[in-house]
């Protein structure tokens, strides 16, 4: 499970927030999520399967994402996501909640 | 909420789900491999499936389900148990559900009135009876006090007035019941009308009353076919034009707390002077306060109390009598829809007895599962065992053992839910002819029944599942039948409450139907049989008043000119005719407030004869006391008011001193049941007389209906048997025992087949041994005794108990019914003979099952 260790120093919680946010640019399937993340992040975000998809089905189960099943870039049926209202409302104060967090955290770092 | 749904969409359909999660983590596997290239680290594809599905799973969900799956299916797997416990709990709640749904739509449901807890019901207290403890009765107002209330109370918001003008001819169809209120009567309760509107204050002034009327909605659409032009159509109430200015709403039947329960038509009070134009009484009636009594009503002021308003009435009457001894005290009750607290109390305490008796069915049903579900336990011992034995924890298989029970419940409930449709309905046709207010179930039903399943689930669920899965887990393996050692099972308690139940409610249908047939013995104090009643319609716009008197003159001379009449004799009502007359009367010299209220009839000496009631003391009524001012009066009458001899005395009702002539037997010609105090007048010309004669031929009621017809050729004449009356007055308690007889039925059916169960079950368990038995040589009758002898202790305990609580419940019938006997011997020894014959044919299968038995079998048998 090495390549999974990246993602799991992740705090708590914020893999949803990153999901919700690719998502609120384009639906997208699984592994298109997880490139976005890669690249997005130069690299330094690598999240395996076995945190992506429980974190998937953690959305789908609170009525953030809708699954959809399309046809892919290379015409393979895939599952895509597309966010929900209510997800885009989650990512706004989950937004607000993790800036909060981090301000606060590099307080603690300056100050201390 | 939302979250809980989306589980159990993944659960209902959880293949679908696993398949799309497998084939989307395929298609991830297979995009990251092309990016990796051969030998790239995969991560374990297998583990992160598991861990995806498990976001959707509650652990508490997942097994509360896995146990709903698996008890489905045992319950399928054993149709016979299930169908059984199906329908016996089914049948129950079903029951159970309807009876909610009538008490819920006659008591619960919101009067379709604004604001109904503002709506208060007014009364004046008569005195208590002097000596009794009967409770003081109540009286309405004069409509002159209610119209000074309605000008001056500040406490009320409004006042309203009513009467009931009897059923009427309506466009020249008789009966229609019609309703007499003041003009602010719908304004006041807020009804918000189907069509046009209330009445208007204006509408109802007396001396200037305008002929409108209010039609309910009932009559609407069934006699007019809800005519959309209503509005301003004329209809003709007893040959008297009247403008319809309004349709009630559907659920609003009117303030009428008496038989019929519905008004078809309401008219302004005042309009009393148009239906009824040659009585001189209807002017005071409509404004003097020494014309009682019309029901009374109020609507409560914002902001102001019951009491407040209480104490303003009081108040208030006092000052408008000013001075007159009259100041009766007054009293407001909160109960708007029964006005008369009477009538309520009656109706609860029918109520709660037929609450009891069904949920006394109920209970029979769940012992009857519980036994049944006791049975199957033992059979699954060993299935729990293993259980136990592995790990399973207790909490754990009685949890399962109770979704089981659930399972079953909530399919009985939904029996019962779909019966309440329409059981009530088709019950409470054949009971009354008037319309019921819309019987359906509707939430608070649901509730009910949800309640009723939840409870029932719980009392026969878990007990045997306590029962079940009690340590013993080495015995149990082993399969060694234990040989019966305690006698005070579970089992046991069961079969007991079952037999109890039974005899309780086969006793309480026994008594009822008993209580009819002594009814129908009864001696009612006079003799009923084949004297007939001539009842008369006369055209009410010509005869009311002083006409009447002179009609009634003239009746009686004419009849007495007929020479070969058997004996006859007039009434204001034939004896036990629905209404019922009561007046008050006070000693001379007593003031008002020391009316005592009794029971009295207008009629002739005949009256006397016809229905062969002695005169014990004084003398009968002669024809020159017609419409004197003299009285007889019953024995009770006579030694409750003067017991040093009533002959020669005077009382005096309302504001005429009559003096007491005679004393006659008791007679119950108001009611069944205990005999009132009753006085007998001389008839005058309130009422239309009806003839009482003592014929039953044909000839003789033509001859009268002659007499009739030659005074007032428009007068119907009808003719029927006295013992109709008797017959309806007994009614109650024929359909109650109906009823009764209905439920105990049942509850001897269920107890049948949970006795027939239990034998069975005690010749299964114990086949080895009765073919040890038999093999040593014992006889039929021995394997017999060895199967029931072991529930006879339960059943003598059943019996003993359902008798003592019959005995009890009795109390209460016997104080509904007339003729009840609470220790009538025959109806308990007809019970007991029952249950023995039903407990008979209980054992017979299973009993010539043992005696079959092949004894090499039955050693074999494990």
């Amino acid at each position: 499970m090495g390549e999974t260790n990246r993602s799991q120093e992740l705090l708590p919680g914020t893999l949803d927030l990153l999901i919700l946010k690719v998502l609120a640019r384009a639906p997208m399937h699984g592994y298109g999520i997880a490139q976005r993340l890669k690249e997005n992040s130069d690299e330094v975000l690598q999240v395996g399967e076995s945190s992506l998809y429980p974190a998937l089905q953690r959305l789908l189960l609170n009525g953030w994402v809708n699954a959809e099943w399309g046809a892919s870039e290379n015409n393979r049926r895939a599952r895509y996501y597309t966010l929900t209202a209510a997800g885009r409302k989650q990512l706004t104060s989950e937004r607000e909640d993790f800036d909060r967090m981090i301000a606060a955290i590099q307080k603690v770092l300056q100050t201390a | 909420m939302r979250k809980l749904i989306r589980r159990l969409r993944y659960l209902t359909r959880r293949r679908g789900f696993e398949a799309e999660l497998a084939e989307e983590m395929e298609f991830h596997r297979a995009l990251k491999a092309q990016e990796l290239g051969a030998g790239g680290g995969m991560g374990n594809m297998t583990l992160a499936r598991e861990e995806a599905r498990e976001v959707w799973l509650a652990p508490w969900l997942e097994s509360f389900w896995r146990d709903l799956v698996f008890g489905v299916r045992m319950l399928r797997r054993q149709p016979g148990f299930t169908l059984l416990a199906l329908l016996a709990l089914g049948s129950t709640v079903g029951i159970n559900t309807s009876l909610f749904t009538v008490f819920n739509a006659v008591a619960l449901r919101p009067w379709p009135v604004k604001d109904p807890s503002r709506v208060v019901n007014m009364f004046h207290i008569v005195a208590a009876d002097a000596g009794r403890n009967r409770p003081a009765g109540t009286a309405g107002f004069s409509i002159a006090e209610s119209r000074y209330l309605s000008e001056h109370a500040r406490t009320l918001s409004g006042v309203i007035a009513m009467r009931g003008a009897g059923p009427l001819k309506l466009d020249g169809t008789p009966v229609s019941f019609v309703f007499h209120v003041s003009g602010g009567y719908f304004s006041t309760l807020g009804v918000g009308m189907e069509r046009g509107r209330g009445f208007l204050a204006e509408e109802d002034r007396a001396g200037a009353p305008e002929a409108v009327a209010v039609i309910g909605h009932a009559l609407w659409q069934n006699r007019m076919g809800g005519d959309p032009q209503i509005i301003g159509r004329r209809i003709r109430l007893e040959n008297v034009p009247f403008t319809v200015v309004g349709v009630t709403p559907p659920d609003f039947v009117g303030t009428w707390t008496d038989k019929p329960l519905t008004t078809d038509v309401w008219i302004p009070l005042a309009s009393m002077a148009l239906l009824r134009p040659n009585d001189p009484s209807v002017m005071p009636f409509l404004t003097s306060p020494d014309y009682c009594c019309s029901q009374m009503a109020g609507r409560l002021a914002p902001g102001a109390s019951r009491q407040q308003a209480q104490a303003e009435v009081s108040l208030l009457l006092k000052q408008f009598s000013a001075g007159a001894s009259d100041s009766r005290p007054v009293l407001l009750t909160g109960t708007a829809m029964l006005a008369n607290p009477g009538f309520k109390r009656k109706a609860t305490s029918l109520l709660v007895l037929m609450f009891l008796a069904v949920t006394l069915v109920l209970l029979l049903a769940c012992a009857n599962i519980g036994n049944l579900l006791l049975a199957r336990a033992a059979a699954r011992r060993q299935e729990i065992a293993v259980r136990l034995s592995l790990g399973a924890g207790r909490m754990r298989l009685i949890r399962q053992l109770l979704v089981e029970s659930m399972t079953l419940a909530v399919t009985a409930a939904g029996f019962g839910l779909l019966t309440a449709f329409w059981l009530p309905g088709l019950v409470v046709r054949q009971l009354t002819d008037s319309v019921v207010p819309r019987l359906a179930p509707d939430w608070n039903v649901l509730f009910y029944t949800t309640a009723l399943a939840a409870l029932s689930c719980m009392a026969f669920g878990l007990a045997p599942a306590l029962h079940a899965t009690r340590g013993e887990v080495a015995g149990a393996l082993k399969n060694q039948a234990r040989l019966p050692s305690v006698r005070l099972s579970l089992r046991g308690v069961l079969l007991a409450a079952q037999v109890a139940i039974s005899v309780m409610l086969l006793a309480g249908a026994g008594l009822l139907l008993r209580g009819v047939q002594l009814a129908r013995k009864l001696d009612p104090g006079f003799d009923f049989r084949g004297v007939r009643v001539i009842s008369m319609d006369l055209p009410a716009d010509a005869y009311s008043g002083p006409r009447m008197g002179a009609f009634t003159r003239a009746l009686t001379d004419g009849l007495r000119s007929v020479a070969t009449l058997p004996p006859w004799g007039l009434a204001g009502d034939a004896p036990l005719s629905n209404g019922r007359t009561y007046t008050s009367f006070r000693m001379p010299g007593e003031e008002a407030s020391h009316d005592r209220m009794v029971a009295f009839h207008a009629v002739t000496s005949g009256y006397f004869d016809v229905l062969r009631i002695p005169v014990v003391a004084g003398r009968n009524l002669r024809s020159e006391d017609s419409g004197g001012l003299v009285t007889l009066i019953n024995e009770t009458a006579a030694k409750r008011y003067w017991p040093n001899g009533a002959v020669g005395q005077i009382l005096v009702a309302g504001t005429e001193r009559r003096e007491i002539v005679g004393v006659v037997r008791d007679a119950a010609t108001t009611s069944l049941g205990q005999v009132e105090p009753t006085l007998y007048w001389p008839i005058e010309g309130r009422w239309t007389p009806v003839v009482l004669v003592r014929s039953g031929t044909a000839a003789t009621a033509q001859k009268i209906e002659a007499v009739v017809k030659q005074i007032e050729p428009r007068a119907e004449v009808k003719t029927a048997p006295l013992e109709q009356n008797f017959e309806s007055a007994v009614q109650p308690a024929v359909i109650g025992a109906g009823i009764a007889g209905a439920l105990g039925a049942l509850a001897l059916l269920l107890a049948s087949v949970g006795m027939s169960g239990v034998f069975g079950y005690a010749v299964r368990q114990r086949t080895r041994e009765i073919g040890i038995r038999m093999a040593l040589g014992a006889q039929p009758r021995e394997v017999v005794w060895l199967v029931i002898g072991s529930s006879l202790r339960a059943l003598g305990a059943g019996l003993a108990a359902g008798v003592a609580g019959a005995v009890g419940i009795s109390r209460l019938i016997a104080h509904q019914f007339y003729g009840v006997d609470p220790l009538d011997a025959a109806a308990y020894a007809a019970v007991l003979l029952l249950l023995a014959a039903a407990a008979t044919v209980a054992t017979a299968g299973p009993a010539r099952r043992a005696t079959r038995l092949d004894a090499v079998a039955a050693l074999r048998w494990d």
